[in-house]
């Protein structure tokens, strides 16, 4: 291929290809490692390899964002909404961040029915799902529930952990559409609820149009994140 | 796919070791055992080409040659994989032109990087599972066995099943390919009713599209495209909906746009190709043929029909030399395909005459003549046309003549050609000979029909099977006469009972005219009288 002939987007997206081959591998084998030392009861060394392995799939989801939200503002992204099978999409963004839940002793629930289907864009809507997933993660004692029920016209997902909830300062608006500035001491920089609320934003049906919600209380008591499309 | 995963055969396509390696462990894990890894697509081919795999993981990306998409093209096209086997595309990210090509051969499932064991065995079984359970409807599809596939999607409807709307989707797609438009409208308005998804508003323009109800055709089109402008195979039915009342400097316009979105889709290119040729934009028009012969290269997009195309184009441009190199590489691509050799010396007769070497375009045409007398009536239309204009070059006006009356026979009813052979004659001075001509051969064909139609009237259906069967045999691509005749032996069979040689008949006279024209909606009606 000629140089002139490599746009910007393929130098991302070729780069962005490269590093997730990079990050897939390192996890598979921090796994790898982290089941071994657990079957030599060394528990310093799975626990460290539990917060690696974590730190690398935050990695993953960032540049997965980062690249999405670069395709939305040159309308390339090939946003597919479908009918879909919501329990599923649970099921399948639990299974991703498995390891890490195992590792901190987290328990997982899922409350929904089996047939519950809704139409969205599944990879879309899974990356919020991660991103709320790995949120709760770090926020959580030991237990997160992911509850869905369809309310009237929208699909509501709740995903709550029975951690402290979140800081007064982050409730102020109702919603989160709007950014909340990178907090370097923190280490939010918030994307993952600017890219989760714009998702949520680019699902619409008729006049509704799909939001993101955070809160504290739900079942547990702790931080809720609501995502509701129509 | 009737094995369970532990049992079934798995090619892990990957140009990263790493990756292979990764894959391969993930499906022992599963306990897997028949496991071939393959690192370029040519590997990947070679494996595909000698060995039987249920299920293939394949890497999109796959640096230099081929990409996911291409080998999945390919080992469809050669039928290395059949309907049962399970294809996964693994990307890092998802592009356009993976999702919204306008590729007619889709893998069954894509898989987003990262990706881990369980995630990964969860959505193989998820798809064993689902290939069980559309196994009938899949097999039926492949066997061309359109009317069967029908019933089996109403008898698994009835069921209520989970994957209701897939179920939906493959019957809607049924009920366009048989033609049956009024129950394809039914049903997507039905699922309109409940939600406004782009496949079934798409669907409904079709519908209005083959009902020739072009200007409804056109404003779904545009409805889905400004509700979802990426969804590119709405745009494709746009240009053609365009194409068809005329607009054809809109439905260029419409293709670029999309290719601006999806750049690598062949089909796309040609239909651009096409369009730009027909409004004389020569420029935009040999650049799409190009692409469109690198990009469809090892798919079903392939065509010697492309490469013609490009000769003309090149012709055109007064670089005839250029397209005889074309149409040289034509003929190495497609050895042995005897219609792609008569359309080549058709247009390399064109050629010769542009460099101003009658003879040696005269004896172009003396080949192809030589292989048409070998295949009647297979050549397309436009050939045939490319041939009478030849001809008229060479001064040959009465074959000239015949050829364009030939056409006219086999396809009377057809509006669109009639107007292009009027243009014809036109360019030859010949405007007022030439409706002469038109409205004889017309009417030729209109006396024999009626008088098939009145010996069935007086019961006489041997009668008029055999009369209409010479008829077929002088018009091989009259797709009215093929019609009428396969209704006369249906009428026939009624009357005398069936016969496996007139079942037979029948069925293939069915196949040459959905070939002519998949939309014609006696299709449907014969195919049912036939169960």
């Amino acid at each position: 291929m000629a140089q002139e002939d490599i746009s910007f987007t393929d130098f991302i997206a070729s780069s962005i290809h490269d590093m997730k081959n990079s990050l897939n591998m390192q996890i598979s084998s921090l796994e790898k490692i982290a089941v071994k030392s657990q079957e030599q009861g060394d528990t310093p060394t799975f626990e460290q390899l539990g917060v690696m392995i974590y730190e690398a799939n935050r990695m993953n989801a960032n540049l997965i964002q980062l690249l999405t939200i670069y395709k939305f503002g040159k309308t390339i992204y090939p946003m597919d909404v479908a009918e879909q099978s919501v329990c599923e999409l649970i099921e399948e963004a639990i299974l991703q961040d498995k390891s890490i839940m195992d590792f901190k002793g987290i328990s997982v629930s899922i409350e929904c029915e089996e047939d519950c289907y809704w139409y969205f864009d599944r990879d879309l809507v899974t990356g919020i799902l991660i991103n709320a997933l790995n949120n709760a993660y770090k926020y959580t004692s030991n237990k997160i529930r992911v509850a869905a029920k369809i309310d009237g016209r929208f699909l509501e997902i709740r995903i709550e952990d029975n951690g402290q909830g979140y800081p007064a300062g982050m409730l102020q608006n109702d919603s989160v559409s709007k950014n909340k500035g990178i907090n370097f001491s923190s280490g939010s920089t918030g994307l993952g609820f600017y890219f989760s609320s714009r998702v949520a934003a680019m699902h619409k049906n008729g006049t509704d149009q799909g939001s993101l919600i955070i809160e504290n209380g739900g079942l547990y008591g702790g931080g809720c994140f609501v995502v509701r499309l129509p | 796919m009737t094995v369970s995963l532990p049992q079934s055969s798995i090619l892990i396509i990957d140009d990263f070791q790493g990756m292979r390696t990764m894959l391969r462990d993930f499906v022992k894990s599963m306990g897997v055992t028949k496991i071939d890894t393959a690192a370029t697509s040519k590997e990947a081919i070679n494996l595909l080409s000698t060995h039987k795999y249920d299920v293939v993981i394949c890497d999109y990306n796959l640096g230099p040659g081929q990409n996911g998409q291409q080998i999945l093209e390919e080992a469809k096209l050669r039928k290395y994989i059949g309907h049962a086997s399970i294809w996964v595309m693994v990307t890092a990210e998802k592009t356009m032109d993976m999702f919204m090509g306008a590729a007619e051969t889709k893998p069954d499932d894509y898989l987003l990087k990262p990706i881990n064991a369980a995630l990964l065995e969860s959505r193989l079984q998820k798809m064993i599972a689902k290939k069980q359970s559309l196994d009938g409807i899949e097999k039926a599809v492949n066997d061309k066995d359109y009317i069967t596939a029908i019933t089996l999607c109403d008898q698994k409807l009835q069921e209520q099943p989970a994957n209701l709307q897939e179920i939906l989707r493959i019957k809607s797609d049924l009920l366009l390919t048989v033609g049956n438009h009024e129950a394809a409208r039914a049903l997507f308005e039905k699922i309109l009713g409940v939600r406004k998804v782009p496949w079934a508003k798409t669907g409904l323009g079709k519908v209005y599209y083959l009902t020739r109800d072009y200007s409804r055709a056109k404003e779904i089109f545009q409805e889905v495209l400004e509700e979802n402008k990426m969804y590119l195979e709405a745009s494709d039915w746009l240009a053609k909906t365009l194409d068809a009342i005329g607009e054809r400097v809109q439905a260029q316009q419409v293709l670029v746009n999309a290719m601006e979105l999806s750049p690598n889709s062949a089909g796309r290119h040609k239909s651009l190709a096409d369009a730009a040729y027909k409004n004389g934009d020569l420029e935009v028009a040999q650049t799409a043929y190009e692409k469109t012969i690198k990009l469809s290269e090892h798919s079903v997009h392939k065509s010697p029909d492309v490469y013609a195309k490009l000769a003309k184009v090149l012709t055109d441009k007064d670089v005839p030399d250029e397209a005889l190199k074309i149409l040289d590489r034509g003929r190495q691509e497609f050895k042995g395909n005897a219609e792609a050799a008569i359309q080549a010396s058709v247009i390399e007769s064109l050629a010769y005459q542009k460099m101003g070497q009658p003879q040696k375009a005269a004896a172009a045409i003396a080949e192809a003549e030589k292989k048409m007398a070998d295949l009647p009536g297979m050549i397309s239309v436009e050939t045939a046309m490319d041939m009478a204009k030849s001809l008229f070059h060479l001064g040959k006006k009465d074959e000239a003549c015949d050829m364009l009356q030939s056409i006219v026979k086999n396809n009377h009813e057809n509006a669109g050609i009639i107007s292009q052979v009027e243009a014809v004659f036109e360019g030859e001075h010949l405007g007022e000979e030439g409706r002469g001509l038109i409205k004889a051969s017309t009417q030729e064909v209109i006396g024999i029909n009626n008088q098939g139609v009145m010996l069935a009237r007086e019961g006489k259906f041997d009668e008029s099977v055999s009369l209409l069967r010479k008829a077929v045999e002088m018009l091989p691509n009259s797709e009215v006469m093929i019609m009428n005749l396969c209704g006369m032996i249906i009428g026939l069979m009624k009357k005398q009972g069936r016969n496996e040689a007139m079942m037979h008949e029948a069925k293939s006279l069915i196949d040459r005219a959905r070939e002519l024209n998949p939309n014609n909606k006696k299709l449907y009606d014969y195919e049912a009288a036939l169960k």
